[in-house]
């Protein structure tokens, strides 16, 4: 009995030698990087989500034409804005929210951001663990920039490793998107604010 | 013979849990490289490598009241505003100390605000040996953490294997609710000095010092 399980075995592995050898070549040069990767999860717009170490819940976001928050717009420049609501989620004060929205087919002039605080204005001000407060991201676009009634927000989110590599530090790594955000975007005349 | 084996086999056994041991509990490089921190009270004159720090006074507030370029802000904010008046000197030459966080009792670090602008009296604080400068350092905090809070003060934010004052904040005094026994409703930064008894109480205890 053990014989022809012994050949049976032996006779797969031959037959499958070639394919196996073939996934692995793939696999080391890379060829399943090309399959068509999970589209990011569509996040609800009106709950508070989890990204890393902010958990934010987007308010509202609108197309502005006048200077708001302190942020002067270049003339014929329009803005767009992205009022949300952060919290950090980490044991200590912290600025790195630059990158959490990043809005999806739209052509920005600069992709960073201008962040204030709704509160005061104050620009990129560090936010304070288990303080929630209400922040304004603010995009500059040309004036004749076209945005969607309903435009998708990228939310980009980051792992806590309790090591890192190189020194054995606590820190936040390797960003991933972690999903979309959905948001009807209302066009403000040039008085409102 | 078989004694010996036992023997061998015991020891190889030891080495591995002793070993293992050491493994998991060494120190993180974090922790090798960490600020050190010399313990106080508060009125106490705190003694770190680059200067001497002395808190005398904290001041809680709902509001803050400040000039900016001759204009009047008033500062909101979620929590409270924690003041922490200081004295400072610096130990041998002249130098800066520019950062101060405050640790809540779960070690919660709040570092000092940044939503006020470059003032006289704020961070970063230029001292000088033998001459006294107040300083301020100023926080953002909810009101659960201060009860059991300390302040840390240092010369810069990242300073591997430099001191750290690290000022108990019991002497604050908290209701039973945790919250501190007066909150002002506004407080302006560019009121002159503190009450007379305040100042008073400072000086008897310079002079003991």
């Amino acid at each position: 009995m053990f014989k022809t399980a012994r050949s049976k075995f032996q006779t797969w592995i031959t037959a499958g030698a070639g394919t196996i050898a073939a996934l692995l070549v793939a696999g080391l040069m890379g060829a399943f990087g090309a399959l068509p990767a999970h589209a990011p999860p569509q996040l609800p717009p009106d709950a508070a989500i989890d990204a890393g170490r902010w958990r934010v819940q987007p308010a509202r976001a609108y197309v502005s034409r006048a200077k708001l928050y302190g942020v002067a717009l270049k003339p014929g420049q329009k803005a767009l804005v992205l009022e949300a609501d952060l919290t950090n989620r980490t044991a200590q004060s912290d600025k790195a929210y630059f990158n959490v929205f990043k809005p999806d087919g739209i052509d920005l002039p600069d992709s960073t951001p201008m962040i204030a605080l709704a509160r005061d204005s104050t620009l990129t001000p560090e936010l304070h663990p288990g303080m929630t407060e209400r922040m304004a991201y603010v995009w500059p676009l040309a004036g004749n920039a076209a945005v969607p009634a309903n435009l998708s927000f990228g939310v980009t989110a980051e792992i806590f490793k309790p090591r890192d590599n190189l020194y054995g530090t606590p820190g936040w790594f390797n960003s991933y998107r972690l999903g979309t955000v959905t948001m009807p975007v209302a066009d403000l005349p040039e008085s409102g604010s | 013979m078989r004694i010996r084996a036992i023997g061998n086999l015991l020891i190889v056994a030891a080495t591995v849990v002793l070993s293992y041991g050491m493994q998991v509990s060494k120190p993180h490089y974090a922790e090798l490289t960490a600020p050190i921190p010399i313990d106080g009270a508060m009125h106490d004159t705190v003694r770190a490598r680059s200067f001497d720090v002395r808190l005398d006074r904290m001041v809680f507030a709902r509001t803050l009241k400040t000039n900016q370029f001759g204009q009047e802000r008033l500062l909101t904010t979620s929590g409270l505003w924690a003041v922490a008046a200081t004295n400072l000197t610096a130990t041998s030459t002249s130098t800066t100390v520019a950062d101060g966080t405050w640790q809540g009792p779960t070690g919660l670090r709040y570092r000092q605000t940044e939503r006020l602008s470059y003032r006289q009296d704020m961070p970063p604080h230029a001292v000088d040996p033998e001459l006294e400068r107040s300083g301020l350092f100023v926080f953002e905090l909810p009101a659960d953490q201060i009860r059991g809070a300390s302040l840390l003060i240092a010369a810069r934010q990242f300073g591997p294997l430099d001191a750290q004052a690290r000022i108990s904040l019991d002497a604050v005094p908290t209701g039973a609710d945790g919250q501190p026994a007066d909150v002002l409703p506004l407080y302006d930064l560019d009121a002159p000095a503190p009450p007379q008894g305040q100042t008073r109480q400072d000086q008897t205890r310079q002079g003991k010092t």
